[in-house]
């Protein structure tokens, strides 16, 4: 055994454990350090192997596939090659594709470091001196569920846990009282909840999927209220519980188990209102409200600034149902459009966790599965484009006003320092503490983690 | 091939598993001229541009392959040797530091060399490739695996009778388990508990066996019986009751990845549940394990089997499908066909034969006796069968329904057409409809079910037209296939052929004959009974053994190989797995003999003695307490409440629907939309083999322990049915609760603090009382854990 895997010895230790005695891992799971001071659970998680940049994430998730070269990533040769498929465009990509579609949205740098920023973005352009553009992000399949699940899972096989279940393994949650992964989405992205599973990893390292279309938190989360009883009597029936309790065990002898299932109940009790609390926005001001404007993405993003100021260790925020930005047709109609719908609340977003203090150790990530093709389909619209897309990255120790690696001439292929999507999670990983070769799970056999046997960390983009 | 989209682990650089490099090549000698010109030129500009992925030093070696030394350069990598002496035209290398459009590879990849070190390359090799200097051997080729040396593994070697272990305690033993269990405690210098009191005995049992609890009524007889085969009688009594097949069914579905629905993409109407009530019958009917297997694997193939067994397949047909999008390249849609083929292998050879034979499909297994060859081996046999509903009667019976199916599908889309026209040619969509209605009562057997299942076609992915660029077709052939071996795992590098047969280790030789018949789903599910019997079976006894002691004999389960666990009681999975092949496989003998022994029947109460020594239990010398799976909990809860409806089988019920009383076990389980109550509470994802469950304690449990409709729709329902007796009191009905949920009467503590909380009330307020009181008792630890 490698002095490597100590921790992950302990960890596999206690999940055998578990098996004898139920609780203890899922407790693991949900683990506040509040417990821990307590001494309520006797094993962390795998813990950190060094000194975190970054303790929570939130993921902006453009589901169906932005076109880098409108926002990030500028490309005049696509106006001076218009309607031509020069030498470099051949490339596969879902459907065929014709010459190459002009953007005709404009770009000027901004900030002090002078990171070019597509008009479509005014409000998000004046914070590019803390936002690094991934621009040579590539993947490995040009398809939607695939891709997703690639950029979620690590792999294109709905059979591995997501990254957000690796963090909670990894790490654990700050806030017992709370889901520690929590996915937002007004409705449901494609190949729904296999994108947030737990796969082999313990059931508790799942995403809480939450629909976000109504603001009403009794809406959003199941079971969160009674529609029963009073909070008076819940609290009648948990003190009887725990009486029946204690002279089961006075008869059985003591039991961790029971102590640990009573001790969830209690801080569920707690949770139907601490959560009510979490996923309200009518307790945001007015002001705060309008910065962050309207509709369900503002809402999303509002959410997850509510629930990482609260310990959530991950939230993704899915733009919408099914994959708005697969803009197939009609490209340029709806990303202004879609834009428009992004670009305030990410703006206030950034803006509000640095008012907070929370900027510096909350890592932002942006991106889609995949980019959209320089080259027209029918016309007017963009093809899947897994060869080359931006993906940007803030907060949380990423250098800010920078951008990585280059695509060609049109956009359409990372061409200088590349970085496959395993090396985004690697250098995820390495943000939130973690070594993405070292946390691994055993099990069929083998090691698994979260970028298989790839994965480098870009340092250069660290600040 | 430029451009190639690389996809998972598939590693497109020169490499491959370092292969052992032969004496003659090691002795060539060098002239004095060629090694001034290789020091000069060569090794500086290996060294340089090579070594930092390629050599000893690499940090990660790209493709295993090493150009430090003369051998591993001649061992080479997946393409074959790196270089050929004294042919550059022929050397990888060349052509890959050429930027060669026919070569694989543009080495290296930040830039091509200049000229004049392509040219001093092509010279060196043309020279022959001196490479003088006591240069490292490419370290830790595997060399051959030693077949006969890896069948003596504890797992692979025969399983045997053992001879009864010395006791002191020689009066404790009730069954042969026993004396196994007993000396390994007495090793340890532990005592067996007491025997559990005869109420507790029979919660535990009638949930072990059937996943649902006694009756007050079954308690009192057993309590009562003076016999002393009582207990005898009970498990006979619980071994013949049709719910023994629910239980034990979900214990297999777990394994074999069970879903309701398939992908959406495959259009089917292919009735999953057949596979599950399948197996509920084989188990309710005690089919011998091997049959079992046999006819999951290839019941179709078998001479005594007729369709009505054709659900059987369901383990193969309900396999998950990855979407294949047409328009990509076929080299993309390979590889995910071959993921497919991955996931097959992986979930038979891990419920089969507790192997992780999927480790193999890249390189050979890195702790197991299991090639890459076996890997394919195995492949081609799900590479010759396709995912496909079958009717479960004759195909001849079928074939007019298939014929009627045809024609009403013309006029579904002739009523289609008409609906378009204006005015509405409503005479004709009628006259159509009629047909319609006429051809599904007419034809004779139209509402056969059909099964999810497959059938014998070979899958061949090709290019739909010259180019990359044309996508996609999918070619299924009625001859079954052996695949080549797929270089590094990638179906786009292909390399020897591989007959379809069994994994050698396994084999009596290590020649093991190829399979003869169709795919070779028979003989490998024959071969998985015969040469591997001793592992199936002990594979097999132990997830029994683990499924009523909450700890197996091996804490792997479905991981029998090296990096696997090892018994903790040897001698007694041995002689278990011997006698459960010479006993005909009966798995309801087994669990007669388990739950029949002494060491079942100890009580789980600890006086802090045993925990100390023994923390994880492993000794047996006290049973676990354990939780009720999420299955038993609810099906209880429906129980104790009155209302559990107890039909067997049938179509799939929401789990969301609170009207749906029937056992969870026929709850919709969906790939991907997974009901938030099971995932909450502990159920295996089922898009995989499932070895065993974790079992977790979270918030969102204790949240659904307070408000989740089904509690809260139970408490009142017990509410009522507690209201509803004739009995004098109250503390009546308290004890009446207390038998029902716990099999035992409550404390006088118990049933005073019981009445406080309901106090004086009447009416509405009166049953609220009760309801509330209900729901504590259905939420509370002695309603899910069983002593």
């Amino acid at each position: 055994m490698q002095p490597a895997f100590n921790h992950l010895f302990s960890r596999r230790h206690l999940l055998r454990q578990s098996a004898a005695v139920p609780g203890m891992l899922g407790a693991t799971a949900f683990l506040s350090q509040q417990s821990l001071a307590e001494g309520a659970v006797g094993t962390a998680p795998v813990g950190c192997h060094f000194a975190p940049r970054a303790k929570r994430v939130i993921h902006l998730f453009m589901n169906g596939g932005p076109f880098h070269g409108d926002l990030f990533d500028p490309k005049p040769a696509l106006t001076k090659y218009a309607g031509q498929r020069p030498t470099g465009t051949d490339l596969v990509t879902e459907r065929p594709t014709g010459g190459l579609l002009a953007s005709p949205y404009r770009f000027r740098p901004c900030g002090e470091s002078g990171v070019p920023v597509s008009e479509l973005l005014p409000h998000l352009s004046r914070h590019v001196d803390d936002i690094c553009v991934l621009r040579s992000v590539h993947a490995d399949n040009p398809n939607h569920g695939p891709a997703l699940l690639q950029m979620n899972n690590g792999t294109i096989l709905p059979t591995r846990p997501s990254m957000g279940a690796w963090f909670l393994y990894g790490l654990g949650t700050e806030n017992e009282d709370l889901p520690g992964y929590v996915v937002l989405c007004p409705g449901k992205p494609v190949r729904f909840s296999i994108l947030w599973n737990s796969a082999f990893l313990p059931a508790s390292c799942q995403g809480t999927y939450i629909n976000h279309s109504s603001i009403d938190p009794e809406k959003m989360i199941p079971h969160l209220r009674n529609a029963k009883w009073s909070q008076e009597t819940q609290q009648r029936q948990l003190h009887l519980l725990r009486q029946l309790d204690a002279e089961v065990q006075q008869r059985n002898g003591q039991d961790e188990a029971f102590e640990t299932r009573i001790r969830s109940m209690e801080t569920a009790f707690r949770m139907q209102f601490r959560a009510s609390d979490a996923f309200d926005l009518k307790q945001e001001s007015q002001r705060t409200r309008d910065e962050y404007g309207e509709g369900h993405f503002a809402n999303g993003c509002l959410l997850a600034r509510r629930l990482v100021e609260r310990g959530v260790r991950f939230v993704q925020v899915y733009y919408g149902n099914s994959q708005p930005w697969d803009t197939h047709s009609n490209h340029n109609e709806s990303v202004p459009k879609l834009c428009r719908t992004i670009d305030q609340p990410i703006a206030s977003l950034l803006t509000d966790l640095k008012q907070r203090g929370l900027l510096d150790d909350t890592l932002i990530i942006w991106g889609g599965e995949f980019g959209r093709t320089p080259t027209s389909e029918n016309g007017n619209g963009r093809d899947h484009n897994h060869h080359g897309f931006s993906m940007w990255l803030a907060g949380g120790g990423v250098r800010g006003g920078m951008t990585w690696g280059e695509t060609d001439e049109f956009g359409f292929k990372a061409v200088q320092d590349r970085m496959h999507v395993h090396d985004v999670h690697a250098t995820i990983l390495h943000l939130l503490g973690l070594d993405h070769e070292r946390l691994t799970y055993h099990q069929a056999g083998r090691d698994f983690r979260l970028t298989d046997v790839h994965g480098n960390v870009v340092r250069q983009i660290l600040a | 091939m430029r451009g190639v989209i690389t996809i998972c682990s598939v590693v497109l650089f020169l490499g491959g598993v370092p292969r052992t490099a032969r004496a003659d090549e090691l002795q060539s000698v060098a002239a004095p001229a060629d090694i001034e010109f290789f020091e000069k030129k060569i090794r500086p500009l290996l060294a340089a541009k090579c070594y930092s992925c390629h050599s000893s030093r690499a940090k990660k070696l790209q493709g295993a392959l090493q150009v430090d030394s003369r051998a591993s350069l001649l061992a080479g990598g997946d393409s074959g040797p790196a270089i050929v002496p004294g042919k550059p035209a022929q050397s990888l290398l060349i052509a890959a530091v050429q930027y060669d459009p026919n070569a694989e590879f543009e080495m290296p990849p930040q830039g091509k060399l200049a000229a004049h070190e392509i040219a001093a390359l092509t010279e060196w090799v043309r020279r022959g490739a001196p490479f003088p200097g006591g240069a490292d051997l490419p370290a830790g080729s595997p060399g051959e695996i030693d077949f006969t040396q890896a069948r003596q593994f504890w797992s692979f070697v025969a399983a045997e009778q053992q001879p009864l272990p010395e006791l002191k305690q020689a009066d404790w033993p009730r069954q042969r388990i026993d004396h196994f269990v007993l000396a390994a405690m007495e090793r340890q210098d532990l005592r067996p508990s007491p025997e559990i009191a005869r109420a507790e005995l029979l919660r535990r049992v009638t949930f072990d066996l059937t996943g649902l609890p006694p009756t007050p009524g079954e308690v009192a007889a057993f309590v009562q019986d003076p016999s002393p085969r009582a207990y005898e009688t009970v498990v006979e009594r619980l071994l013949k009751s049709p719910h023994f097949g629910e239980r034990w069914a979900r214990v297999w579905l777990d394994l074999a990845r069970y879903t309701d629905r398939t992908a959406s993409w495959l259009y089917s109407t292919g009735q999953a549940h057949l596979y599950r009530d399948w197996v509920v019958q084989a188990l309710n009917e005690d089919l011998p394990y091997d049959e079992f297997v046999h006819r999951q694997l290839a019941t179709d193939f078998m001479s005594e089997t007729g369709p009505e067994d054709i659900p059987a397949l369901g383990f193969l047909g309900l396999s998950p499908n990855y979407w294949k999008e047409l328009q990509l390249p076929s080299e993309i849609i390979k590889v995910i066909v071959a993921d497919e083929w991955e996931e097959r292998i992986d979930a038979v050879s891990r419920t089969f034969l507790g192997l992780t034979v999927a480790c193999a499909r890249c390189h050979d297994h890195k702790f197991d006796a299991i090639t890459m060859k076996d890997y394919y081996a195995l492949a081609g046999v799900f590479a010759s069968c396709r995912i496909k509903e079958r009717p479960t009667i004759d195909e001849a019976l079928y074939a007019p329904v298939r014929q009627a199916l045809l024609e009403i599908k013309k006029r579904e889309a002739s009523i289609a057409e008409l609906k378009k026209k204006k005015p509405l040619p409503q005479a004709e969509i009628d006259a159509l409809t009629a047909q319609i209605t006429a051809l599904r009562s007419d034809t004779p057997h139209f509402d056969t079910p059909l099964a999810s299942a497959v059938i014998e076609e070979s899958l061949h992915v090709e290019r739909k037209g010259k180019t990359m660029q044309s996508g996609t077709k999918l070619v299924y052939q009625s001859q079954p296939q052996n695949l080549r071996l797929f270089i590094r795992g990638n179906p786009n590098r292909l390399g020897e052929l591989v007959p379809r047969r069994f994994l050698t280790v396994l084999s009596a030789t290590d020649q093991p004959a190829p399979f003869q018949t169709g795919s070779g789903r028979l003989e490998l599910a024959q071969a998985i009974t015969t040469d591997g019997a001793s592992l199936a079976a002990r594979v097999l006894v132990n997830r029994i053994w683990l499924a009523h002691f909450g700890r197996g004999l091996v804490t792997t389960p479905s991981n029998f190989g090296q990096s696997g666990e090892r018994p903790s009681h040897p001698e007694l999975l041995n002689d278990l797995a011997a006698r459960f092949i010479t006993g005909g496989w009966s798995l309801k003998q087994l669990h007669r003999e388990i739950v029949l022994a002494a060491t079942y029947r100890q009580s789980s109460r600890d006086d802090g003695s045993r925990s100390e020594t023994d923390p994880d239990n492993i000794w047996l010398a006290r049973m676990p307490r354990t939780r009720l799976s999420v299955e038993s909990w609810r099906d209880a809860m429906l129980s104790v409440s009155g209302d559990l409806d107890r039909t067997l089988g049938g179509p799939s019920v929401s789990l969301t629907d609170t009207a749906n009383q029937r056992r969870t076990l026929y709850g919709t389980i969906h790939r991907r939309e997974m009901s938030t109550m099971l995932l909450t509470h502990d159920f295996p994802d089922p898009t995989a083999h499932s070895p065993q469950r974790i079992v977790t304690t979270t918030t969102l449990q204790g949240l659904y322990a307070l408000n989740g409709p089904l509690v809260l729709t139970r408490s009142e329902a017990l509410a009522r049915r507690l209201l509803a007796e004739q009995l004098t009191s109250d503390r009546e009905r308290i004890a009446l609760a207390y038998e029902l949920l716990f099999t035992r009467r409550p404390s006088d503590r118990e049933t005073q603090l019981g009445m406080e909380f309901l106090g004086e009330t009447s009416g509405a307020a009166r049953v609220n009382a009760w309801a509330q009181y209900a729901h504590v008792l259905l939420a509370s630890n002695e309603f899910l854990f069983v002593n």
